[in-house]
């Protein structure tokens, strides 16, 4: 067991663990938000994990959940848009806690890999995953008021 | 001590299939649901099966939640029509 794995367990037992129990309690819009903060941490254990093993295939894991993860929490922003328009699900605070995290796996993993193309692929990992979670906090804190109804 | 992951990542996933089963409402199931895909594709990564996971975490993540959510909203809006 190496650093990389240990710190991957640590993020998936403290950060998931956590949205874990947000996701199964308390109010919906705390629902969404925890659903929505479950993509990161998890995207984030499953890169250290690619470099925990040392197999860069598996970054393509993280590249998907970073594509498909805030599309799944604009799902529900959309199809829950009435149970969320008197009860906003802003948690900005939490948001940018987890982009910081997100940022920091990210430019640790690009350290250890060194310029190249796999320094590129995990930028872009990056990027995707920090974009669609700002945006998918966004459409869950009733940013978008110009897409409604439907 | 190499096993502490595959522990924590089963953990994680016996605690979101029950939270699934615990909770009552249809739409709130969706989200736990959503959660527990990306648990099961933990699993199935740190149990070096990634092409499992793959499709774990794109068939959980983004699609089982919004087949739920369409049907719900279509059950919802039947029962309201059918209340008029």
């Amino acid at each position: 067991m190496n650093g990389w794995i240990l710190a991957a367990t640590v993020l998936l037992a403290g950060g998931a663990g956590t949205a874990l129990w947000g996701v199964a309690t308390g109010p919906l819009s705390r629902r969404v938000v925890a659903q929505n903060l479950s993509t990161s941490v998890v995207c984030a254990s499953l890169l250290l994990l690619a470099q925990g093993y040392d197999r860069t295939a598996y970054v393509d894991l993280g590249l998907l959940l970073a594509v498909l993860g805030p599309v799944g929490t604009l799902v529900f922003a959309r199809l829950l848009a009435e149970d969320l328009t008197d009860d906003r699900a802003a948690a900005w605070g939490l948001t940018w806690t987890t982009v910081g995290v997100d940022a920091a796996v990210v430019v640790a993993l690009c350290v250890a890999a060194g310029p190249g193309r796999a320094m590129v692929k995990l930028l872009v990992v990056g990027a995707l995953l920090i974009g669609g979670n700002l945006v998918a906090s966004r459409a869950l804190s009733g940013g978008f008021q110009g897409v409604r109804g439907g | 001590m190499a096993d502490a992951v595959i522990v924590v990542a089963l953990l994680l996933t016996a605690g979101a299939a029950t939270a699934a089963v615990a909770v009552r409402d249809p739409a709130r199931q969706a989200l736990v649901l959503s959660l527990l895909g990306l648990f099961l594709g933990v699993v199935f990564t740190v149990l070096q099966a990634p092409d499992v996971g793959l499709s774990q975490l794109a068939v959980g993540s983004a699609l089982t939640p919004l087949l739920i959510m369409l049907s719900v909203r279509k059950v919802r809006r039947r029962g309201k029509e059918g209340g008029k």
